[in-house]
């Protein structure tokens, strides 16, 4: 089976907390290739349940989730695969406190990709050069700012070289000075290519980076559509209502 | 605990007061101590204990026999240590299993030795298992003291494992590490530093709990204290020279692993670059 165009592909999610909340409801969304797609819409509307299911951190209820032409169904190889093709950053950063940066982001590649110690050590020094870090390579992440250790997290991530970046809050729990560096790096990695879905709450980058917009509600999307024209001219009540507020 | 304020406090406290407190109290105890024993009558021979513990013959040094008791309970005590981690991280891993079966067994496991008394499970593993499985008292010591305190230690390491924040689970699992990955290299060495102080109390406990193999015939420092009582009548003096020595090395136990815990702290232990 070839992939195509799309590169994700999910159906007729549904996914219903313990509790009765309905975090998503027959939830459709395909992303192309090097596509950045921004989700936006109030908390509790199911943003970033929708992007912890696509690398299967949530069970989804029923609906079908395709990356890059694998399914992602009840077969271990299949899960393991998308693993390691789908790349996710938390918003709190969730790096390993007892190894360095360098260890941090050297650990899947040695242990999963299987590289040797002194290729894994390349990528990863190339990795922090991209991320702008190099000199606390051998520091723990408890001796880093947040931006900075959220950027040693993009960098983790980046180096299993995933096929699709997920963002979840990334900048969320950081001090607004530190927001910046972070947005940066991102922007960079839309440049380059990457296809990326984005949680966040970052207008500014939304509108810069995003190709496509996406506003979800109570578990559904209420619009999407390209950037400027969401932005500029939205068609749903909701949607205008939300964008005032934030905007 | 290094609370700022309790470290205040004891700036303010003069170090001469608290001398004089710990003095004072020893002196009460000493004095509580010499008070019954001349009610008793009791002869202190001191003397005739150091060639229990080392004799020269002919100018040879060899060991006495609460030395050689020594010996045996250092043995027991540190398989049984090795036995009880490796029994104790199977039953924690068992715990969180996704295997009902895995979890059942675990349960089973904890419920049966933790609400039976150790003495019991000596008694059944020499008596019963070891005819059965064919060891010899030593084997069936080091497996009883193993299940019994492996018991326990699993519920230290799971209490350690369950405390880590979700987070790491769900980034070991978004960079494709399996099972075994994510607990060798981002679970257990977080956990195990976390319960490191109940861990190493636990050892402790076990090499306490190792004087009750005295009772299957084999010659610890326990039975040899008493085997040396029974043929003396010192028990005064074996006895406080036998809790001595178990006290030098729980306390030797306890210094080693805060000596670990500094150094834990100070410099983050290797992680893959050396383990890979």
């Amino acid at each position: 089976m070839t992939a195509g165009e799309w590169i994700i592909e999910a159906t007729e999610l549904t996914k219903t907390f313990p509790g009765g909340v309905v975090a998503l409801d027959r939830f459709t969304l395909a992303v192309r290739r090097g596509e950045v797609i921004v989700v936006i819409g109030p908390s509790g509307s199911g943003k970033s349940t929708f992007l912890r299911c696509l690398n299967g951190l949530e069970e989804i209820d029923s609906g079908a989730i395709v990356i890059d032409g694998i399914p992602l169904d009840q077969h271990r190889k299949n899960r393991l695969l998308i693993r390691q093709e789908v790349g996710i950053v938390f918003q709190s950063f969730n790096l390993f406190p007892h190894m360095t940066v360098r260890e941090n982001i050297d650990l899947a590649q040695i242990r999963v990709r299987k590289k040797t110690q002194a290729e894994a050590a390349e990528t990863t020094m190339e990795l922090l050069k991209k991320v702008g870090i190099t000199e606390k390579a051998d520091r723990y992440p408890h001796e880093l700012s947040g931006g900075q250790q959220q950027r040693v997290a993009i960098a983790r991530a980046l180096a299993m070289s995933p096929k699709v970046m997920l963002f979840d809050e990334a900048t969320s729990a950081l001090d607004p000075e530190m927001i910046g560096e972070v947005l940066e790096v991102m922007r960079a990695l839309a440049a380059e290519g990457m296809t990326m879905v984005v949680v966040t709450h970052e207008m500014g980058f939304a509108r810069e980076a995003g190709d496509r917009i996406v506003f979800m509600d109570a578990g559904r999307i209420v619009e999407e559509g390209e950037t400027a024209r969401l932005f500029e001219a939205p068609r749903e009540e909701r949607t205008k209502a939300f964008l005032s507020q934030i905007l | 605990m290094n609370l700022p304020f309790h470290r205040a406090a004891a700036v303010r406290r003069t170090a001469l007061i608290d001398f004089g407190k710990f003095f004072l109290l020893a002196g009460i105890a000493v004095w509580l101590l010499s008070a019954g024993t001349r009610g008793l009558g009791y002869d202190w021979q001191w003397y005739r204990v150091p060639r229990f513990l080392l004799s020269t013959e002919g100018g040879v040094w060899t060991a006495g026999p609460l030395l050689q008791g020594l010996l045996v309970t250092l043995e027991i005590s540190t398989l049984s240590l090795v036995c009880t981690l490796v029994l104790g991280l199977t039953a924690a891993l068992f715990r969180l299993s996704a295997s009902f079966t895995a979890r059942a067994l675990a349960r089973g496991y904890l419920e049966l030795i933790r609400n039976t008394p150790l003495l019991i499970q000596i008694f059944f593993v020499y008596f019963v298992l070891s005819p059965v499985l064919d060891i010899g008292a030593f084997a069936s010591a080091v497996l009883a003291l193993s299940l019994f305190e492996g018991a326990y230690a699993a519920e230290i390491l799971r209490a350690g494992i369950v405390s880590l924040h979700r987070g790491q689970w769900e980034a070991a699992h978004s960079l494709g590490l399996g099972a075994f990955d994510t607990y060798r290299y981002v679970i257990l060495p977080q956990a195990v530093r976390r319960v490191l102080p109940p861990l190493a109390g636990q050892a402790i406990s076990l090499i306490k709990d190792s004087s009750l193999v005295s009772t299957i015939a084999i010659y610890d420092l326990t039975m040899q204290g008493q085997k040396i009582v029974s043929e003396t009548f010192l028990a005064f003096e074996i006895w406080f020279t036998v809790a001595a020595i178990y006290l030098v090395m729980t306390f030797g136990l306890s210094l080693a692993v805060r000596a670990l815990e500094r150094r834990m702290n100070g410099a983050p232990l290797r992680g893959v670059g050396g383990l890979a």
